[in-house]
This record gives structure tokens, sequence and C-alpha cells, in this order.
């Protein structure tokens, strides 16, 4: 069945196409962006449970973008009565001009940008799912991942408590300007299964997810993520500590995705290149890891909860090559920066939602696969650690540096596990150095989008990262 | 609208209900170097609901949220709380008592204006005194006016108004074709222009010597020295496993009158919750919950004193009178911070991101900026990273008596740890 595109802003679009005429008449460009995005979140644990229509993305509102000598400005608002679209066209009108003088007075100058383009284009993708979330059956559903915590009680050994959180959003926005109308509607949803467990020594926390741009029939696919939970804390349980130094490393598909997306992702995001706040910049057509390294970031990518018709600024989903053999081709950017740069934008123009600012920001972000199997990998690693489950990683785009912060490491030693585990993990290092060392690819590339990015400590949004197993070398801590 | 949504529930057959509306003006800037990227201004009413409804037999209390958006019609709003009501009805958490309606002490905070208070931060960015080798690369100021009003079931309605704001700054500098960065957020009510000022001339400062750091040497383990706002992390772990839900569901094992640690040679931890600190964006006179916030001791030298947290889990544990905190001071110790700074010691300035898991007590961050202090030479370092467990270092945290506010946290300036695992860079 198709995601129906929300009756809401099919309603208010022609009281919101009114305000962007009445705009007009003040700047050069506007545009509109509107959303309407619904869903429920629940989440299941022995001791407490919890319903909400609300996930990290449901949301109503719209943001107003208007240009005028060189400037751009935005209104995000959240109360708009379509039949009087004047009194909107008003209050923008007056909060901007209050905020034009207060920078007139302390004569801050714009950063000088060119007009965004406005050539005709209409669209309405409405995308397939199987169920809708405001149509599940809530009952059902709650008795399902009861049952399923229940389970992973009764399955887990030393267990204080099995937590079940199933979210799904049915997406609708909407992006107008003078000439282009702009609809899209998507569902995705995304779960995780939490268990933490207390030995008598010591208590650790395991967390495993599943996710994907579907409807909240992924959840009938709980049951191994279960016992991959299930598995992590068991180990957990009974892990060392790291003993820091510089190791050969197989990284899961998990992990490949967190070193693709903080290690290299964010540092060709290019409104970072804007402000020099990239390496990256410097190291177009460079090599910055090994022959085997390519890696392709952009919503067309796969088919995840990072994967869209068109960003927040109306550009239609891409999908960039960034490294191609180790050397880098391409970062990926928004409108405006790519205005500054004098490049075009890749459809990676995303905002938190309707009342934040647009950032450059990634969507699906992997390495591509190799030629080897696991095993052969493993056989080929003399002393090291195969690293499993994210928790979670930080970028430094100015400097390269890398903090992955990953849960288990398995010892292997002269090409063989020992069953020893060790845990956290702090993995750290300078980018090319890492990618330079990576010496084995996997055969496959998984993608997952159970997480969320910030940018800096903020700016949270859906994306997803992945890769195949990759042998390299790392300093783990 | 709120009216409406307040007489939807009293006849929608809910048990209980809490309303927050919430009406905000945030003003924004973003700059690069001293340029306007782009302004912005956002004016949004977000109106959140809870319902609550009782089983049949009453030993159990469903709940479920979400928010009506402004622009709901009367049919949709019913809708809306309808499902809200089927879903809560769903739900089996042991039955608990809903907030009552308390004196509040404390007076509410007066009215903010955005414009005048971004027209500060701008201020503060011009007058930084930047270098021709240290300067400003980019800075983001966001600046709320919010006005919360919070209703329930069992009478209460409390409204108060507040300002909130941040600022983002990033600072570059350079030496030898050489440049680096260091990144800064902060969070508080207004705009405090001396604090700021201060603390971005510090970073100016420090910027030279990330210039020069070396690779941090493999130290196996080491007194670690914490004098920023990572060290609030180090405080978070008390605080968290001293919340009731955490408790309730048996993450923490930590027992009112029982010391957190057995053998504790360091100096003992006083946690209090308190509603005001200067300037924090978390000040309250009331929680989300409608509960008033008091000052209240909740970790005495080591020993709980009191679980905080939600009233859902606050009642499971027999607390009547509870509430979620939201700003804390952490008591100075017996020494001062130059006490604590002597010997061989690392202390670190920047992290990437340091961490400290609430429920293991593990501690992780990578090192970007540390002085390595090696007898009588300080040697600035980057690179590696810190670990080990609060559980381990709890029984010889050693910290100053001078104190320092972190926005919601007042806590010792400086804080001293031993036996961390340095994992290095060479």
């Amino acid at each position: 069945m198709k995601a129906t595109f929300s009756p809401y802003l099919n309603g208010i679009a022609p009281g919101i196409k009114k305000l962007i005429a009445m705009l007009r008449k003040h700047y050069d460009y506007v545009s509109v962006l509107s959303t309407d995005s619904r869903g429920f979140g629940i989440s299941i644990s022995q001791k407490s449970k919890n319903v909400s229509t609300e996930t990290l993305t449901t949301e109503r509102g719209n943001v107003v973008r208007v240009y005028r000598n060189g400037q751009y400005s935005e209104a995000a608002f959240n109360r708009f009565d379509p039949e009087r679209p004047e009194d909107t066209c008003r209050e923008i009108l007056e909060s901007l001009e209050k905020q034009r003088k207060l920078l007139e007075n302390l004569q801050v100058r714009p950063y000088e940008t060119g007009l965004l383009a406005d050539e005709p284009e209409t669209l309405l993708a409405e995308m397939e799912t199987e169920r809708l979330p405001e149509e599940e059956d809530m009952a059902g559903l709650i008795g399902k991942l009861t049952a399923l915590s229940d389970l992973g009680m009764e399955k887990g050994k030393d267990l204080i408590d099995c937590s079940v959180r199933a979210d799904s959003t049915h997406v609708s926005k909407m992006f107008l300007t003078e000439h282009r109308d702009l609809r899209q509607s998507y569902v995705y949803s995304d779960g995780s299964i939490t268990v933490t467990g207390d030995n008598g020594e010591r208590t650790e926390m395991a967390y495993d997810g599943i996710s994907g741009r579907v409807g909240p029939e992924l959840f009938d696919g709980f049951a191994p993520v279960l016992d991959r939970a299930l598995e992590a804390l068991k180990d957990l349980l009974r892990s060392e500590r790291m003993e820091p130094g510089e190791y050969e490393i197989i990284a899961s598909p998990g992990i490949s995705g967190l070193i693709a997306h903080e290690a290299f992702g964010h540092g060709v995001e290019m409104d970072m290149f804007v402000k020099d706040r990239a390496l990256g910049a410097e190291y177009i057509g460079k090599r910055v890891g090994s022959d085997l390294v390519t890696m392709h970031e952009g919503a067309k990518c796969g088919t995840t909860v990072a994967s869209y018709a068109f960003d927040d600024e109306g550009t239609p989903a891409g999908d960039v090559t960034e490294i191609e053999n180790g050397i880098l081709k391409t970062g990926i950017c928004d409108a405006l920066s790519a205005l500054r740069l004098g490049t075009e934008p890749t459809g990676n123009g995303k905002r938190e939602n309707y009342a934040h600012k647009v950032y450059t920001r990634m969507t699906n972000t992997l390495f591509s696969a190799g030629q080897n199997t696991l095993e052969e990998m493993i056989a080929s690693v003399s002393r090291g650690f195969l690293l499993r489950g994210v928790r979670s990683g930080m970028e430094d785009p100015k400097h390269w540096g890398i903090q992955c912060i990953v849960d288990r490491g398995y010892e292997i030693v002269d090409g063989k596990l020992t069953g020893r585990v060790v845990s956290p993990v702090v993995m750290t290092g300078y980018v090319p150095d890492l990618l330079g060392s990576v010496s084995m690819l996997g055969q496959e590339t998984e993608l997952d989008g159970s997480g969320f990015c910030g940018k800096g400590y903020k700016e949270w949004v859906k994306v997803a990262e992945g890769g195949p197993w990759i042998r390299a070398k790392a300093r783990l801590g | 609208m709120l009216d409406r949504i307040l007489e939807l529930l009293k006849t929608s057959g809910a048990d209980g209900w809490e309303v927050t509306d919430k009406v905000a003006e945030t003003w924004e800037f973003y700059l690069i170097r001293h340029a306007l990227d782009q302004n912005r201004v956002r004016k949004t009413e977000t109106v959140s609901v809870r319902v609550y409804k009782k089983s049949e037999d009453g030993k159990f209390l469903g709940s479920a949220g979400g928010e009506i958006p402004p622009t709901a019609d009367e049919k949709e709003a019913r809708r809306l709380i309808s499902q809200l009501l089927l879903a809560a009805s769903l739900v089996k958490n042991p039955v608990y008592s809903l907030n009552k309606p308390e004196e509040i002490p404390g007076t509410a905070a007066e009215k903010a204006d955005p414009a005048e208070i971004a027209g500060e931060f701008l201020r503060v960015l011009q007058d930084l005194p930047e270098t021709e080798t240290e300067d400003l690369n980019s800075a983001e100021i966001f600046v709320s006016s919010v006005r919360k009003r919070f209703l329930n079931s069992e009478g209460i309605d409390l409204t108060e108004e507040y300002p909130s704001s941040s600022l983002e700054a990033v600072i570059n500098a350079r030496r030898d074709g050489k440049e680096i960065e260091l990144y800064r957020m902060y969070n508080s009510g207004t705009c405090d222009r001396e604090k700021l000022l201060r603390d971005l001339a510090e970073t100016l400062s420090v910027g030279r010597d990330k210039l020069i750091a070396q690779p941090t040497p493999a130290l196996g383990r080491a007194d670690v020295v914490f004098s920023t706002v990572a060290a609030r992390e180090l405080y978070t772990w008390y605080i968290y496993r001293l919340d009731a839900q955490d408790k309730y569901c048996g993450y923490s094992d930590w027992e009112i009158g029982k010391p957190v640690t057995e053998q504790a040679e360091g100096d003992k931890v006083t946690v209090k919750a308190v509603p005001f600190l200067p300037n924090s964006s978390w000040n309250s006179r009331f929680d989300r919950e409608g509960a008033p916030i008091r000052e209240t001791v909740i970790l005495r030298d080591n020993v709980p004193e009191s679980y905080h947290g939600a009233q859902q889990f606050c009642r499971y544990l027999g607390l009547e009178h509870s509430f979620i905190p939201s700003n804390f001071t952490v008591s100075g110790g017996k020494r001062s911070a130059e006490e604590l700074r002597t010997g061989n010691y690392l202390e670190v300035l920047e992290f990437s991101d340091f961490q400290v898991d609430t429920v293991t007590g593990d501690i992780m961050g990578e090192i970007r900026l540390g002085y390595l202090h090696d007898g009588d030479r300080v040697i600035p370092v980057s690179g590696g990273s810190l670990s080990g467990t609060m559980d381990d270092f709890a029984k010889t945290i050693r910290f100053s008596r001078e104190t320092r506010t972190y926005d919601w946290a007042e806590i010792p300036a400086v804080t001293r740890l031993t036996g961390v695992k340095v994992t290095g860079a060479e």
C-alpha cells in the first residue's frame, strides 16, 4: 500500500502558496517546508510500560526561507490559518525586520550568498509500506512486545530487565516555492531491545536494534534481535578490561558503519568546508585510504530510515561517491553551501525538524564490499580483536581524529578467536592512518539505521550507516 | 485551543490527565567568522498531553502521552485524545497517584526579551580578544523566551516564564601553516557577558598550546585532573545512581543510609538538588509533573539520603513528596585546587566527547588537549584516550574546595582521579 500524503498538508497548501506570493513582494526568493509526521513510540520493560503518539521525528509545522540583498533568513512557526495567510506574512515581516535592525545597529554584515534557483517542478512521491502506524493494532503490538520482554527474561541468565522499544513514523513533507510543488510521504520504523544483567559482581547493559523504511511490520522480525542482545550481554558480563595498544582489528559491519560515519562522513559535510572546519577540503583528489576503500553517501544509496525522495531544501536524493579506491573524490552539500562553494547540492540538506536550521547532513553512509570471507580475515590476524557493538562516536573534521566507543572486542591470537572478551573499547587515531590500514573487506555491505546523528552536540537526524566486515589496524584503549 | 483541550480531557473518561503548554519565541543568529550566515526566528506552541486510565480492578494505571498540534481542530483533538486513552488502557503499570497541588516555594523568573539577550551575545563575540593567530571561526546563538503552563486533573495549575540560551563557538589557532580548532558550547539562562569573555579568552590561549602539543605517551595508569565541564559527567554518575527509576528497575543497587563505596580513602561526595542556580537554563520552581522542586540533599558524605525522579517511580519506592530535580550542587572538598595540582599528573582540558556510563560506571574519552605534569616539566599533549570505572575511582576521588558552575551544576573546580588508564597516541 501507499503511505498516503497528509490531508492536513494538502489542506493548507493553497494558504501556504498565498503566503509565498505575499512574501515574494518583499523578497527575491521564498520557500516553505511544511511537515506533518505522525507515529507512535512504545517501550515495554518488566518494570514499566509507556506508550506515546510521538517519536523523535513526529512534528507539524512550517518554516519559511527568504532571501534579499545577499542574505538568507528563516521564520519557523506551527500556528497557521490557511484562510488568513496575511496574518502570518505580517508576523514574519515584523520579526525579521526587528532582527535586521539589531544586526544593522551592531554592524553585522551578511556572508554574501547568491540566489537559489527556482525551476518549475512538481512531484508527489507516496512510498510503499505494508502497514501504517496510525492504523496499527496497538493492543496486538503491545501484547507482542510484552511477550518478547517476558521471553527475554526467560531465556537470559542474570537478567534484571529486558526492555523493548518500537517506534514507527509516517512522514509527510511538502516543499513549496513560487514555481515548485514537491510532496513526499513514507513510513519508517525502528526498534531496539536492551537487556540489563547483574552477575553479582557487575551490572552490564547490552543493546541491539532493527530498522527499515517500512511500517510496523518491521516488529514481526524482532526475535533474532533478542537473541543477539542476550548473547552480547552474556559476553559483557564475562568481559575483561582492554589493555591499551595498537592492534589488528576486524570491524563488524556495524563498526565499519561507525567508522564511515564518524571518522570520515562528518569530515566531508561541505558546510564545514565553507567555514574552513574540515581537513577534507584539502584532500580532494588525494589519497585518504588504501586501494580497497570506496565509500558512498546518499539517500539513494539504499532503502533505509534515511532514504527519501527530496531533502528539506527540495533537492532530489543523491548517491555520491566520496572515496574511490582510496582517493577522496568529493563531499556532500546542502543548497546554500553549494552556492557558496560554487558546486551542486547533493540532496543532503536536512533539518532536525521544521523549527531547526538546515545543515549538510548524512543519510546512508557506507563502505563498498570486497572479496574476503570473515574466516579468511580472522585467520590472517596474529594478535588483535574482532569488534562488535556500537556505543557512540564523535566527529573531528578539522583534525581527522577518531573517537569510536565500541561495546565488545573479541580477542584473536594466531588466527583464532580465543574466547576472551574485552569491554568497553575506545578506538582512537588519525582517519587516513585507519583507512590506509584497511587490508581486507567482506563480501556483503549491511546498513543499520537504528540510531540518530548529531552535529556537534545537537541537531539530531535519522541516518543509516554500514559496510562489510573490515580488517584494519587501530589504537584501542 | 488549550481551553478546548482541557474541556475534551475532562469529558474523555480519563482517570487522570496532565497538560503542558509551552509557548516559545526564539531568536537565532549563525555566524561565519563575524559575518552573518543566517538569522532565524521561531514562534511555536507545544501542547503535550498525558492521559491516565485505571484497570477495572484498580490495580493498574496506564498512561499514554503525545502532542496535540495547535492547528488541530476539535475533531482532530478529540480523535488524538481518544487514541491516547485507548493506548493508556492497554498499559499495565502498578497503580500510583499523581502529584497534588502544593505550595511552590521561590519566585518565578521574569519574562525575557530575546532581542536584548541575543544582542548581548553578538556584542560578546565582537569584543573577543582575537589576535592574528587566534580568532573566532564560527558561532551559533540561540535565545528563547519561554512561557510554560502545567495543569493536571488533581488541580495543579502552574505557570512560569524563563529565558533559555545557548552559544556554540568554534575557535581557531594557527602557526606555521597549521591550524587547529576548539569547540565550546555554553548553555545558560541569559547572556553572562563577563563569564563568556573570560572563558573564551582562555580558549584562545589554550589554542596556542594545542598547536605545539605532542602525542600523548602511553602512561599506563596515571592520576588525571579534570577542571572543565567534563568533570560534571563524573558527578552525574552519582546523581543517576539515585534516580528512582534506576533504583526501582534494579539498575542501581545503592541504598539509603549505606555508603556507596566501602573503602573511601578519598574525599566524600555530597550532592544537593536545588531549584535555582545563577543563570542556569534549567531554573524552575516545579518539575515537568507539577511537583515543587525543593532544596534536598540526595547524597551526604557518600551516603544516600534520598532518591529523586518521576512521580511513578518515587511512589513505587514509597516517596510521597518527590520531584525531578533540575539543578545540582556538589560540595567542595578539603584541599585547594593548587594542592590537587601537585606531583605527576595529566590534566585534560579538551576531550572529543567525554562520557560516563551511568549503569556500568565506565568512563571514556579521546584526549584532544592535555597537560602532562612530569616533575618540573609541563608538556601539552594530544591524542589517546582515558578509561576506567567510577566504581574504582569513587574510592580515591579528590576534589577542590573551590567550586565552579556549569549551567545546571555547581561542582568542585578541580577533580583528581587516581589510576586512570591512559592509552597513548604514539
